[in-house]
């Protein structure tokens, strides 16, 4: 009787498998970071959950392994996947909503569709010249990618979605590592988004190390009254519903694959600045629609990163490239201005290039903090979101060269 | 290794040129903006105060000075004579 009840419980599970307990573990800090530090709480608190529930062992809550799913090749040689009724009745609902929503690549884009039309390229368009420092931003996408290849031991694709964690963007992170690597999708989610929140340590790190006092205050509004720009905009609004869709049709010309990501964040960006005519559209991008994509999304995740696929060498592969794509995308962003002002009359602020990075509006308001703290009277962030929200193009282009090339 | 190299030159090529193409694009609808459509269509309401102390064609003349000057951000809410 007591054996009966003892093996009814996932207790035996635990002791035959300590990496349970250590997810488990792994688990309750995704949660403590979430909800006491307040570390992006919105994700990680649904990916912290999802790790919880996907290693109970018995419970068969864990995501499983694209192979399971697979049925076999047809007369043709094409696979055949079991269809979704086949998927939640055998595996459950996580798996169901994985491969529904998620392992199709939907959710990323619907997220940034919300992302769209919660983006003001005002400041970019006030300053277009500094959008080129977002993509300076990206070079340590690619110097990443280069060293995970030279260690050996991750595939192409395998480096290139854990390289993408540099542009600091989560669902392009996510997007590209389903496209291109599902089986590291937890770790390099997690990684991603954890650095994200570490945006306010990062950047003044970085910035300290490369940054000299004299540069740090810069100060960018004198600039601007010394060489003032050459086009004043009389019309905001107009500038603003024209430069989305234009940009939209260029671009996705230039790379097809970022379309998904890329297209979906100017559509929400033009419902935004349609105005009343467009507003529920808007508020559906941004609340309705978004909100429930996001704890799907980050429950899903979380629930990939069962004790056998995470507890692996390449998650810790993973932890330390992402934080040199990190800090080498910052660095870069700092370098090109720092070169940029060696010939240039009109100064720039480094902490302009710093910001190149995808983490809107959290880089520029980190950047405007460091520069205040050295003139308070220096306040940056105007200038600082114009590459920030750049960042987010470079990064969605990145990504598309990526898929394109490794798939 | 040197798929990774010839990824690094193909995409922080293509990522300049992208953000190249956004810097010329958006000056470029600056400047057709500018030319075309110059003036942002402001709903400026008359304050209830200053409407009737002066006529409607001197306050309108005020309104769109005003708009001009300031690139149609500022916003006449009221007019006194000194």
């Amino acid at each position: 009787m007591l054996e009966k009840i003892y093996d009814m419980t996932a207790i035996g599970a635990f002791i035959d498998n300590p990496g349970y307990l250590l997810m488990l573990l792994i688990a309750f800090v995704l949660l403590y970071l979430g909800i006491v530090k307040k570390y992006e709480p919105l994700l990680l608190i649904p990916i912290g959950f999802g790790v919880l529930l996907a290693n109970f062992p018995g419970a068969d809550l864990g995501v499983v392994a694209g192979d399971k799913i697979e049925l076999g090749l047809d007369e043709n040689g094409r696979m055949q996947y079991m269809n979704l009724f086949e998927i939640a009745h055998e595996y459950g609902i996580f798996n169901f909503l994985y491969y529904a929503l998620i392992k199709t690549g939907l959710l990323p884009p619907l997220i940034f569709l919300g992302v769209g039309a919660m983006t003001d390229f005002g400041p970019m368009l006030r300053n277009l010249k500094l959008a080129l420092f977002g993509g300076a931003a990206q070079f340590g996408i690619f110097t990443v990618l280069l060293i995970a290849m030279a260690s050996g031991a991750f595939s192409l694709q395998e480096a290139a979605s854990l390289a993408i964690i540099g542009g600091a963007d989560g669902p392009t992170a996510i997007y590209t590592t389903l496209k291109l690597a599902p089986q590291l999708l937890g770790p390099i989610a997690i990684a991603a988004y954890s650095y994200m929140a570490l945006v306010p340590v990062i950047i003044p790190l970085v910035v300290k190390l490369l940054c000299s006092e004299k540069e740090l205050k810069i100060n960018m509004k004198q600039q601007d009254k010394l060489f003032p720009p050459k086009h004043q905009i009389k019309n905001m609004r107009a500038v603003k519903i024209i430069f989305p869709i234009v940009l939209g049709v260029v671009v996705i010309i230039l790379v097809p694959s970022s379309g998904p990501l890329l297209g979906m964040l100017l559509l929400g960006n033009l419902l935004k600045e349609i105005g009343t005519d467009t507003q529920r559209l808007t508020t559906a991008a941004t609340e309705y629609i978004m909100n429930p994509a996001t704890i799907i999304l980050g429950l899903c995740v979380g629930a990939t990163m069962t004790a056998d696929v995470f507890l692996d060498i390449k998650t810790i592969g993973i932890i330390v490239g992402g934080f040199f794509a990190f800090a080498l995308s910052v660095a870069s962003g700092i370098c090109l201005v720092k070169l940029f002002n060696l010939f240039a009359k009109k100064k720039i602020n480094p902490l302009c290039g710093a910001t190149g990075l995808s983490a809107v509006p959290m880089a520029s308001r980190v950047a405007n903090e460091i520069s205040t703290k050295y003139d308070p009277q220096n306040h940056v962030l105007q200038y600082c979101m114009s590459s920030n929200v750049s960042g987010v193009i470079g990064s969605a282009v990145a990504a598309g060269v990526l898929i394109t090339f490794c798939i | 290794m040197a798929d990774a190299l010839f990824l690094m030159l193909v995409g922080m090529l293509t990522v300049f040129v992208v953000l190249i193409l956004v810097v010329l694009l958006g000056n470029g609808i600056i400047i057709f903006i500018n030319k075309f459509f110059p003036e942002e269509q402001v709903a400026t309401k008359p304050s209830a105060a200053a409407a009737p102390a002066i006529n409607a064609n001197v306050y309108s003349a005020i309104c769109s000075a005003v708009s001009t000057v300031t690139g149609g951000k500022g916003n006449v809410t009221d007019v006194k004579k000194l």
